[in-house]
């Protein structure tokens, strides 16, 4: 409910112009000024004085050396891209060289058994290329 | 234009700002050409010279670039952040006037040329922003918030740390002072 105190404080607070009074309260007070034109003429009459007054004072452009100048200062895609780059693929070779020390220390570690496995005969035999040595002595 | 919202559910600068956080030369172009004027004006408004405005709004940008990488939507808006950092500046800046007081006042700033603009509306300019400057700062910080800059009423008393209440009463306060000095121009018709 918009009261003629609650209206003057707006009026006095944020102006004539209904688009810059509160979202919350501007159908409220437009309404209340739709209703009352008489009551508030005088207030918003000095206030959209004031708004006109107000209005005057402009302020310059900035001029186009100092947006340069601004834009100079910027982070630089360039830059950041070529050290995600370098990042990246250094981590690439990093994991690389770890899969491969892992790759040839699993070979050590297992390659005989499953090897063995593999080539066992159904005899539970050892064959000739699971142990040579085991063929000539054979032999 | 004064709203009762508060923050958006999405930012519209968010998008910008992280696209500049990462390099991306046209989103520094777009930041700039939306918020440099904006800050520009706000400084003068506030410094009342265009030359210590210009200074702000230079040392504003580089914290907005040094910033930019790591800013995280869902906080406060952008642009609220971008004039708390502005304000702060400004007044740091009064701070040092008062400590050490100049003995010229700031030179009043030359709104350049403009061919729809007469000497008359140039005067009354000055007179504004001399107008402008007399008010005690936090009562210039609400004008200019809320009529210049046109935050709304909830964003500006968040941004000043007060409640809308008391905003109210420092743009009531400040709006009775502007019009007593600026009588002679602020008649009604």
């Amino acid at each position: 409910m918009m009261t003629e105190e609650r209206f003057l404080t707006l009026v006095g607070a944020y102006g004539a112009d209904p688009q810059r009074w509160p979202l919350g309260e501007r159908a409220a007070a437009t309404a209340f000024l739709d209703a009352n034109p008489e009551l508030v003429a005088a207030c918003l009459e000095a206030e959209a004085a004031l708004d006109a007054v107000l209005a005057a004072h402009l302020t310059r452009d900035p001029s186009a050396a100092f947006r340069g100048r601004l834009v100079g200062a910027a982070p630089r895609q360039r830059a950041v891209g070529r050290t995600w780059r370098w990042l990246a693929g250094a981590g690439l070779g990093l994991g690389l060289a770890a899969s491969c020390a892992a790759g040839v220390a699993a070979g050590f570690t297992l390659a005989p058994a499953s090897v063995s496995r593999l080539f066992e005969p159904a005899t539970g035999q050892s064959s000739s290329l699971a142990d040579p040595v085991g063929d000539v002595s054979a032999s | 234009m004064t709203s009762g919202a508060g923050r958006d559910a999405v930012d519209p600068d968010d998008e910008l700002v992280r696209r500049a956080g990462a390099g991306d030369a046209a989103a520094v172009q777009a930041l700039v050409a939306a918020k440099l004027r904006r800050v520009l004006a706000l400084a003068e408004r506030m410094l009342g010279d265009a030359s210590e405005a210009e200074d702000v709004a230079q040392e504003t940008f580089f914290r907005v670039w040094r910033h930019a990488a790591r800013w995280r939507p869902g906080g406060a808006r952008f642009d609220t952040w971008l004039h708390r950092v502005t304000l702060n500046l400004c007044y740091d800046r009064l701070r040092r006037r008062r400590e050490r007081p100049v003995a010229e006042p700031p030179e009043t700033p030359d709104p350049g040329p403009a061919p729809d603009r007469g000497l008359h509306a140039m005067d009354t300019g000055r007179r504004v922003q001399a107008a402008l400057q007399a008010l005690p700062p936090r009562q210039r910080e609400a004008i200019v918030l809320c009529h210049y800059q046109e935050l709304g009423n909830i964003e500006a008393a968040a941004l000043m740390g007060v409640s809308v209440e008391a905003l109210e009463s420092l743009l009531s306060r400040g709006r009775r002072a502007l019009k007593s000095a600026l009588a002679d121009l602020a008649r009604p018709d």
